[in-house]
């Protein structure tokens, strides 16, 4: 043993990210600015919150995947798009379509701990619900115009960083690692990607806590819709389109495994940074944007083989 | 088990899914006195006769446990290579055996990523899918295949002995698929693979082969398909094959495959494709825009599980009868 192959894994993922920057670097010379550098953040809120949440919905293992994430942040986006029209105050239409999102995860976790279904059917029936519905309730039009004074948190910036990622992205981050060590939930949660059956058997409340991981990941959708309501200043029906496929990728090339039970959201923060830089880089270089969907689709399976290869001498 | 006959034979799948049926379509004539003419159901077979076939793989492929987000893309791409061997004027035969056999390989790459690469299922058909979806835009770069000559007609506007052609195609893939599940040691394979596979290792199953074949077997019937898509629309876009995956995953799971492998009925994966199709035709005869679609589908993939589950947990807590 040379070093733990989770630490290797990290050292990897930054090291591919800086040969990605280096390459669009040389490749393309506005890449290295400071304007492209908020525009990487810029872009890279929606899908790290997105992330957060999956992210832990994997490591907690029993199957454990949302694919309705898309769904919720363009239902949750539109549910404040609404409130906001209906001349709410923006404060209270922002928490209501967060506890919207909370409530759209929380349908999730009832499939999943209460009905039994296995979260992947679960959740992509309800991918499908979602994004249906808010396409069909706004016949796939935006709902524009929002006022400007919404804006300031998704276009603001401090010194070129953007506001989201000062009051959302990293608090957010923060709070969570440390939940996740240095509280008995966070620990639990590790327990029970790793060992379900001894979790149950301690008495960990395994379907509680199970559940709110679900309502977790459907909040943290719902601040993603949040973001983009106040960065665009409009709600748009499609808007987490494609953020299940992303999200599933980054987390799951971030080193987070698909059997749960290890990994962490460090590794998920910089496999976001590094698609958005990549996003950023092609964009730069104006290659297709349809290329990043294929792009996207062999990371995901790579990082797999990846850690197929590293943990393969362990498991069996 | 209750021993009231009645009770057992609307208990079987079949037949609580034809009640289903039924009951749809008296509902929806209620709403349309068109639903329930001869033209519109005749419709409704025809729009199923593609998803029949893609939904026969699935369940094959559900039987070991595994699962296929990739077969539009797998559609999509097979429809592009027919697309362009009609336009170039490729004798029929060729163009025939282009699109099973562009399947096939497609399929057998997720076989070789779950089998070799020991990806899971879920994953690697999903990164496949993004992957097809952005080689479909580069084959067709960002254009439609349209306005094919009508060469491929034949092979789904003939009839034999006064029999649709399709429904030819349809009820002998599903006779071969039924004979391989009941007598062949590769159905056993294949069902041993999704009850339990390390058992299954152990006693000797090749669990490998078996999972090849699933997933090339269903390249193989979506790629023969795509053939039909083209052949009856005669153009090839972007978004085709979109949301196929999911139909064909509600269709089987709704006619009685579990998502955790281990048991397949073709029957009732039929009875759920027509389900499917009957529900997508009646709520738009009805006046429902066909915008909610995905959510009628993605909500009654939803009901069908939870209602299995409330009627699983029921017959768990029943007493059992000793005598």
């Amino acid at each position: 043993m040379i070093a733990p192959p989770k630490k290797m894994r990290l050292a990897g993922l930054v090291a591919l990210w800086i040969i990605a920057l280096a390459f669009f670097a040389v490749r393309s010379s506005g890449f290295l600015s400071m304007a492209n550098f908020s525009s990487i953040l810029q872009f890279s809120t929606l899908l790290a919150l997105v992330t957060f949440g999956q992210t832990l919905v994997i490591l907690s293992g029993g199957g454990g995947v949302d694919l309705s994430v898309g769904g919720i942040v363009s239902l949750s986006g539109l549910s404040i798009a609404f409130g906001l029209k209906e001349g709410l105050d923006p404060y209270i239409a922002s928490l209501g379509g967060i506890a919207f999102g909370g409530l759209l995860g929380l349908v999730n976790g009832l499939l999943v701990t209460k009905f039994r279904l296995l979260p992947l059917i679960a959740t992509l029936g309800t991918f499908y619900a979602y994004n249906g519905l808010s396409v069909a309730l706004t016949v796939g039009a935006p709902i524009a115009g929002l006022p400007t004074f919404f804006g300031t948190l998704g276009q603001g910036s401090v010194a070129g960083i953007p506001l989201h990622t000062v009051f959302i992205v990293l608090p957010v981050i923060l709070i969570l690692e440390f939940v996740l060590w240095q509280m008995p939930v966070g620990r639990w949660i590790y327990g029970i990607g790793g060992n379900e059956r001894a979790c149950r058997l301690v008495g960990l409340p395994v379907d509680l806590i199970r559940l709110g991981i679900y309502v977790h990941s459907g909040v943290m959708a719902a601040l993603a819709g949040l973001v983009a309501d106040s960065w665009l200043l409009s709600a748009r029906p499609n808007i987490g389109e494609n953020l299940e496929l992303l999200s599933l990728t980054a987390a799951l090339l971030g080193g987070t495994s698909i059997f749960g039970g290890t990994g962490g959201l460090a590794g998920s923060l910089v496999a976001v940074l590094f698609f958005t830089s990549f996003q950023s880089g092609l964009q730069m270089l104006n290659v297709n944007a349809i290329w990043q969907l294929g792009l996207v689709g062999f990371f995901l399976i790579f990082s797999v083989l990846v850690d197929r290869f590293i943990r393969g001498g362990e498991s069996t | 088990m209750s021993g009231n006959p009645i009770r057992r034979l609307i208990g079987r799948r079949e037949v609580s899914l034809a009640l289903a049926c039924l009951s749809a379509a008296g509902i929806f004539r209620g709403f349309s006195p068109y639903f329930l003419t001869a033209t519109n159901l005749t419709t409704i077979l025809q729009n199923s006769v593609e998803l029949l076939l893609i939904s026969l793989g699935i369940s094959f492929i559900l039987a070991t446990a595994g699962i296929d987000i990739a077969v539009g893309g797998v559609l999509g791409i097979s429809a592009i290579f027919i697309g362009w061997s009609v336009e170039a004027g490729w004798p029929l035969s060729t163009t025939v055996l282009l699109g099973p056999v562009a399947g096939t390989c497609l399929g057998m790459v997720s076989g070789f990523m779950i089998v070799v690469g020991k990806v899971p299922p879920i994953i690697a058909t999903l990164g496949l899918f993004g992957v097809y979806r952005a080689a479909m835009f580069l084959l067709l770069g960002g254009s439609w295949i349209s306005g094919l000559p009508n060469t491929l007609a034949p092979l789904v506007n003939s009839a034999i002995f006064g029999v649709p052609v399709v429904a030819v195609y349809v009820l002998a893939f599903y006779l071969v698929g039924w004979l391989i599940l009941r007598w062949f040691p590769l159905g056993t394979a294949v069902l041993a693979v999704g009850g339990n596979e390390r058992a299954a290792q152990l006693a000797g199953v090749a669990v490998g082969r078996s999972k090849f074949f699933v997933y090339g077997m269903t390249g193989f019937l979506v790629g023969f398909a795509a053939l039909l898509y083209v052949a009856r629309y005669r153009n090839v876009e972007t978004s085709t094959g979109e949301t196929v995956a999911l139909d064909a995953i509600v269709a089987a799971v709704i006619g009685g495959s579990s998502v955790l492998g281990g048991q397949a009925n073709l029957v009732g994966t039929m009875l759920g494709v027509v389900l499917v199709r009957l529900l997508q035709n009646g709520f738009v005869l009805a006046g429902v825009p066909s915008l909610w679609e995905q959510v009628i589908t993605g909500s009654l993939l939803l009901l069908v599980l939870i209602l299995d589950a409330a009627v699983k947990r029921s017959a768990r807590l029943k007493p059992v009868s000793v005598l």
